[in-house]
């Protein structure tokens, strides 16, 4: 019944009148292209397991499969699928819901997952399972896809596990280097333990109200609920399997170690999509289902989630100016980031909620970029074999000279300074702070990225301003990497001026949860 | 009928059963045990609440649980094999190539 009266509603605009189970999979695409790519590798893989000479159709189709998946999710958006009077197109009942936040989150993991793809094909030669690398990829990237579509707290599990199934293998992918099989251990563990706890915390959230579907939950609490203390339970508990999955305090231990130890792609990947994918399904879960009000008998996380921000950006900006391998001080700086974009969730129900909402998602993009960017750079770095930490980049300004500006863009959007997106994002947040009276967490945000710039600054000095060690020599310039670099930067600088863009986009899919 | 309350303790205490392995144990295939562990009791939250609100989305909904666990299990019991392959232990302390 849900499903026929919002088509009924949705498709009349003139190139959307079909039949309804057609318009179910038109709005799906983007998760229907990664699927099927993911199958389509398999079948290539079997036809001979043992042929190298297959590489470049892999790495193609897969490069292919996320170019029209992100191209999709652009058109969607622009036609303006599940946004504007009409409200989120649902489907299925509810169990997905596709909307202008869901297809914006969708544009992040598909042009990561590219970038990602096109970085592998010089990062993996010479490796073997090459084809479950990149279905393991593509299979991830639908699970965020999904997950930034979820619609029911079922859903929301299931897609979680199915982005976070594949990433255990990933990290774990170089199956004789020690640090990828510890890295993939500590992933795992922790990513167990934090989906147990999520489960339980489901099981609390429906004991109280009955329902699994975020908008029957919603109206479950607005009639008041006499379970106060295990809704209270539940809520926190869930908020814990998010805090994993965005890499937050306290379940941000496995980050550092998972982000150092696996190939540094699978890094870049995990750092900037599964980041975003946690904080997706954290937003719509917590303005749909427990909107401030209706739990606040039970408990007023947006105090839990203004501690977690506070620490969280401490922890990770403290943790990452110690540091002395580059990659490991990105892990940590991942962290950092994830504590600014929880401003958005702490400054939840200040009468800003669109706003604010809308500056983490831009910040969320623009990271995508911009951290995918810098962790690619690292995968140069392992791919020249130069070392890993600051002092074996001394010089490498000499040696690549364009892949350096690419990297000195990010580190300095990264610290917030107007050479790329990064800058626009951060302001962003900070008027969102100071406009919902969050003046101590603008506080620690200027801080923090006043602390960053120490660090960040560091490895554009080793690229550009010391002196090179005598043994330091780069063999070739490889294609992909190259290119996935590149365009990052490339990106991260262009979204300086076209941020607004983006922005109205963000804005009006935040403001549409709450509408 | 058991009233609710009953299968909620009994819930609780295994899943603190489940975590109180987790941080004890040093093994990682008793970390996969105590993991099970704490996903069952959600599901018997979820069966017992769904018998009480006399509708069936908690067991379906458990039934997804119990297939995840299980592919979660496999993809933990191959990464702990690779893990006994490099280190020649599945203590979960050995590890320690990266620092924490």
């Amino acid at each position: 019944m849900v499903i026929s009266a919002s088509l009924v509603t949705w498709f009349s605009g003139p190139t959307l009148q079909t039949a309804p189970p057609i318009g179910d999979w038109v709005a799906l695409t983007p998760v229907l292209l990664l699927g099927l790519t993911a199958l389509i590798l398999f079948v290539i893989d079997s036809i001979d397991p043992d042929d190298a000479s297959n590489t470049p159709a892999l790495a193609g189709t897969a490069a292919v499969g996320t170019v029209l998946a992100l191209g999709a999710a652009v058109v969607l958006l622009a036609a303006g699928i599940g946004q504007g009077q009409g409200g989120a197109l649902r489907l299925y009942g509810g169990q997905l819901i596709v909307d202008g936040m869901a297809l914006f989150f969708t544009v992040i993991f598909t042009s990561v997952a590219t970038l990602v793809i096109v970085a592998s094909y010089d990062y993996l030669a010479d490796r073997v399972y090459q084809a479950e690398y990149y279905m393991l990829i593509l299979l991830a990237a639908t699970g965020m896809t999904l997950m930034a579509a979820a619609g029911s707290l079922a859903t929301v599990f299931i897609s979680l596990e199915l982005a976070s199934l594949p990433s255990y293998a990933l990290v774990a992918f170089l199956k004789d280097n020690r640090g990828s099989v510890e890295a993939g251990l500590k992933y795992f563990l922790i990513g167990a333990l934090s989906s147990a706890i999520f489960a339980y915390g489901i099981s609390l959230v429906y004991g109280a109200t009955g329902r699994l579907g975020l908008d029957a939950i919603a109206q479950q609490l607005s009639g008041g609920t006499q379970l106060v203390g295990i809704l209270g339970v539940g809520v926190l508990m869930v908020a814990g399997g998010f805090a994993f999955k965005t890499a937050s305090v306290p379940f941000h231990f496995w980050a550092p170690a998972a982000y150092e130890g696996a190939p540094a792609p699978v890094s870049a990947f995990l750092s900037s999509a599964s980041k975003a994918a946690g904080f997706v399904v954290a937003f719509r879960v917590f303005a749909v289902a427990f909107s401030p009000d209706a739990v606040a008998a039970s408990v007023d996380w947006t105090l839990a989630f203004w501690l977690l921000a506070a620490v969280t950006m401490t922890i990770g900006n403290f943790a990452a100016a110690t540091q002395d391998k580059v990659k490991r001080m990105l892990a940590y700086s991942s962290v950092g980031h994830a504590g600014y974009v929880l401003i958005g969730l702490a400054a939840l129900n200040a009468g800003q909620n669109g706003l604010v909402l809308g500056a983490s998602m831009i910040h969320l993009l623009v990271y995508g970029f911009m951290n995918t960017g810098a962790f690619l750079f690292v995968a140069l770095a392992e791919h020249w074999e130069i070392g890993r930490t600051f002092e074996d980049y001394n010089g490498l300004g000499t040696q690549a000279p364009i892949a350096c500006v690419a990297m000195s863009v990010f580190m300095f959007s990264l610290a917030g300074l107007p050479v790329g997106g990064g800058f626009m994002s951060k302001y962003f947040i900070l008027v969102g702070a100071v406009g919902t009276g969050h003046f101590v967490l603008a506080a620690l945000l200027l801080i923090n990225s006043a602390l960053s710039l120490y660090y960040y600054s560091r490895v554009v000095r080793s690229l550009w301003f010391e002196d090179p060690a005598d043994s330091l020599s780069i063999d070739g310039y490889p294609v992909g990497l190259y290119a996935a670099v590149i365009g990052a930067a490339v990106i991260t600088f262009l979204l300086l001026p076209g941020i607004f863009l983006a922005s109205d986009v963000a804005t009006s899919a935040a403001s549409a949860l709450f509408a | 009928m058991v009233a609710v309350q009953y299968y909620l303790l009994l819930s609780g205490a295994i899943f603190c059963i489940g975590l109180f392995g987790i941080l004890t144990r040093r093994n990682a295939l008793f970390f996969l045990m105590s993991v099970e562990l704490m996903l069952n009791a959600a599901n018997i939250n979820l069966v017992a609440f769904s018998f009480q609100y006399g509708n069936l989305t908690g067991q379906v909904f458990s039934l997804f649980i119990t297939a995840l666990a299980a592919a979660e299990v496999a993809v933990g019991i191959g990464i702990i094999l690779v893990l006994y392959r490099n280190f020649g232990d599945v203590d979960v302390t050995k590890a320690t190539t990266l620092r924490w």
